[in-house]
């Protein structure tokens, strides 16, 4: 490597208070913001969770339903006798 | 002997890393201690003086006059800080992309 790198800048303190204070103010904001979104994602975790079974059985209900009333019309198309208490 | 190959070319690893990257660190620290340092102590009172500076300039509409490259330059010296305010949050957040929840 033949060539000679330039002289390094002298930065003004403005500048470089000003890009410190931004970093800092950064990871202060960035973990603030992470504090209060994972606060909000696990509410929202744990409402889905509690609820699950609920939303579970109550598909398992309406689908019961279904199945039946699908069965009786088949079973009237096709003239199959429908058990008793079905 | 590929295998050797192979074998040889991990065995040397380090060293070719350090031979490799101790110059290139040494001119990163040359120039990082000059231009990358937080701000001491005694440099404090230039701070305060360059932002009352700045402030005069803008109160008394000294900014208008300055030219479209010296504008140019002050724009980019603008992103680099907000520049350095986002590298702050991804820290800060602990992820380079998005908010991990």
């Amino acid at each position: 490597m033949a060539v000679t790198l330039p002289e390094p800048v002298r930065v003004s303190p403005l500048i470089k208070t000003c890009r410190w204070t931004a970093l800092g103010l950064g990871i202060w904001w960035g973990t603030k913001r992470y504090a209060a979104l994972k606060a909000e994602e696990d509410e929202i975790r744990a409402y889905n969770a509690k609820m699950k079974p609920i939303w579970d059985a109550e598909k398992a209900a309406k689908a019961a339903a279904s199945n039946r009333e699908q069965m009786i019309y088949l079973a009237k198309e096709s003239g199959t006798p429908i058990p008793e208490g079905f | 002997l590929n295998r050797k190959m192979a074998l040889n070319l991990i065995a040397k690893a380090p060293g070719n890393l350090i031979r490799f990257t101790q110059p290139r660190l040494a001119t990163f620290g040359r120039y990082a201690k000059v231009e990358l340092t937080p701000p001491m102590p005694n440099e404090l009172g230039q701070v305060i003086k360059s932002s009352a500076k700045l402030l005069q300039s803008t109160l008394t509409f000294k900014w208008a006059t300055c030219t479209v490259g010296e504008a140019a330059v002050n724009a980019i010296i603008v992103a680099e800080i907000a520049g350095w305010f986002f590298i702050g949050e991804c820290i800060g957040k602990g992820s380079v992309v998005g908010y991990q929840v």
